[in-house]
């Protein structure tokens, strides 16, 4: 376990090499968030509630979701380029797990953007909108413990995609197809609120909502009780079927690996 | 004495699409695929015992990368075994990789942004190396490859020999029982090589550390190890001490010559075959001789005849 603390800690470290990003990762949050806001604004207009979602639910639910995308995001080129280069040898040389390795590295990314690109402009944000404030303590417990299985499963789908580069000379294409699908149907974008019955139906039946739409549900307390135990539930079930799946690719790509160079 | 590693029968072949030049080839490409296999390596055995330094080398393309990386459990061989330490490497990768240490001259370890030190810190956390031993290492290691200027360096600004000597510290600071080397002097000065050398039969001489290294420098061979294998287009062609390569050579002579009018010539004579007597003689008679001088065989010139594949002597018994 303390190994996997110290890759995390490592890349945290890493990240902070480079003080223009930061600067610039700041900014950049800062501009996403004040162009969404005002496009919701401007569709909202004068309307204070449309189909019983109020511009707060989804001004909050677009600061969150930004947050986790953000904390969510990590470099998906990860396992291609060390197969492509070959130094994915230096992760089997390793008395370590690569995926253990591979996600506590990709946690450090996060935990960097949260903490460096996103609080700060979360604040900012805060002085000129206001957005919801959680539901109830408990409700902001169970948030943060259904973004970490939200996480998993974004980190899964990632993962079993960026398996197929034992196999695909670039998996650029799939993954950018990947998080279009992903930016659409997980309500980062365009809260699933305000999707067609037929397309929400469709969303609750795949691990997409499982990613960001859940948790901010629990945080503006549309889920409670019961139902926030079966939301989490659905996310542990989605864990489990993408981990098997992704383990499969996983084992026969490491079986046909071919390192190159040397 | 037991077998530290034991190959038998190894091979490893790759699937290459084979590609033509031109745009038509390349759309019929997309669709169609041509594949050519290359045995990278064809049927290799050999044993060795805890405790020795073996040089492995071959041409480029030999397969030689390719068996280190079997060795190391990297690779899974197409056929035969590899078992080393009672592991088989490719099956048992997470227990046996915990007594090796494997360094790829041409590729780095370490962790490009961060200080060395820190790379070697992130190892102690996964080898779980006892604080002790880390010390004593880490402070012996960088002593001997004279280290102390660029510990606290973001590994990006070292430069080749720098990187290298922190590459094979990396690689060796959980004191692992098998050390693999992969043209560990590639791109160095003769003074890093040295130290490099140096380091390499200390590792071996301290802890009786097994070691396997590849070059293309016969230098390091002569001055590391007693024991040789060479092999050629996947297959081993020779297995035995460097001396005993060098005894086949020893009836070749490389005679220099500078004559009167200040030509030089380099011949060479095989002394089995023709007595140094007539050989001496023949060149007295034929030729007006200001300064001669007689030499051995150098290893590189024995090396390059048998990659030749014109073994003058070699060649019966091989
Ligand atoms: N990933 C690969 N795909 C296809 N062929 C490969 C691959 N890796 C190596 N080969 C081929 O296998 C053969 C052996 O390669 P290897 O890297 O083991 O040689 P080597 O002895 O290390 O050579 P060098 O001294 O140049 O490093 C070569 O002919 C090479 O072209
Ligand atoms: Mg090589």
């Amino acid at each position: 376990m303390r190994t996997y603390l110290e890759f995390a800690l490592k890349k945290f470290q890493n990240k902070m090499v480079y003080r223009l990003d930061f600067f610039m990762g700041m900014i950049n949050t800062l501009i996403t968030i004040a162009v969404y806001l005002c496009i919701y604004k401007a569709l909202y207009g004068n309307a204070s509630v449309i189909d019983g979602v109020t511009y707060k639910m989804v001004a909050t639910n677009f600061v969150i979701a930004l947050g986790l995308s953000q904390a969510f995001t990590f470099n998906e080129m990860f396992m291609q380029d060390k197969i492509k280069d070959g130094s994915i040898t230096n992760e089997f040389l390793k008395p370590v797990s690569f995926k253990l390795r591979m996600l506590s590295e990709n946690i450090g990314e996060g935990l960097f953007k949260v903490v460096f690109h996103f609080f700060p402009a979360l604040i900012l944000t805060c002085l000129y909108t206001d957005i919801c404030m959680p539901k109830s303590f408990a409700n902001l417990v169970f948030m943060l413990l259904s973004m970490m299985l939200g996480y998993l499963v974004l980190w899964l789908i990632s993962f079993i995609v960026q398996t197929w580069s034992f196999w695909l000379f670039s998996v650029w294409g799939i993954v950018t197809i990947k998080n279009v699908f992903i930016n659409i149907l997980s309500g980062s974008l365009l809260p699933l609120w305000f999707m067609p019955r037929p397309l929400k139906t469709m969303i609750s039946c795949t691990p997409f909502e499982s990613i960001y739409f859940t948790p901010v549900r629990i945080y503006l307390g549309q889920l409670s009780g019961m139902d926030i135990f079966k939301a989490m539930m659905i996310q542990c079930g989605w864990i489990l079927v993408l981990y098997l799946t992704g383990n499969i690719f996983w084992k026969q790509g490491v079986k046909k690996l071919v390192v190159q160079g040397g | 004495m037991e077998h530290m590693i034991e190959v038998s029968h190894v091979k490893r072949y790759y699937k290459v699409a084979k590609r033509e030049q031109g745009m038509g080839n390349s759309i019929r490409h997309l669709f169609k695929r041509k594949y050519e296999i290359k045995r990278a390596v064809d049927d290799v055995s050999f044993t060795i015992k805890k405790g020795e330094i073996v040089g492995f080398i071959g041409p480029n393309g030999a397969g030689k990368s390719t068996t280190v990386k079997m060795l190391s459990g990297i690779l899974y061989p197409d056929d035969g075994s590899v078992k080393i330490d009672g592991f088989i490497p490719y099956k048992q990768r997470k227990q046996y990789v915990k007594n090796i240490g494997v360094v790829f001259g041409q590729k780095s370890q370490l962790n490009w942004d961060l200080p060395l030190i820190e790379s070697f810190e992130l190892m102690r956390y996964i080898y779980k190396i006892p604080m002790d031993l880390y010390e004593e290492n880490l402070h012996q290691f960088t002593e001997l490859l004279d280290m102390e200027d660029f510990l606290y360096q973001p590994v990006r600004q070292l430069s080749l020999g720098q990187r290298m000597r922190g590459d094979i510290v990396a690689a060796l600071l959980h004191s692992p029982k098998i050390v693999f080397f992969d043209e560990p002097t590639i791109g160095l000065d003769v003074v890093a090589k040295e130290k490099i050398r140096n380091f390499i039969r200390y590792m071996n001489q301290k802890n009786d550390t097994t070691i396997i290294f590849t070059t293309h420098d016969m230098q390091d061979i002569e001055k590391i190890c007693e024991r040789l294998i060479i092999i050629d287009s996947g297959k081993k062609i020779y297995d035995g001490s460097i001396q005993d390569i060098k005894n086949r050579y020893t009836s070749i002579k490389n005679i220099k010559l500078i004559l009167e009018d200040g030509r030089k010539e380099m011949r060479t004579y095989d002394t089995s075959k023709k007595p140094m007597n007539q050989i001496m003689e023949e060149i007295f008679r034929e030729n007006q001789v200001k300064d001669i001088s007689i030499c051995e065989t150098e290893i590189d010139e024995i090396i390059r005849d048998i990659y030749e594949g014109s073994s003058r002597i070699l060649s019966s018994e091989l």
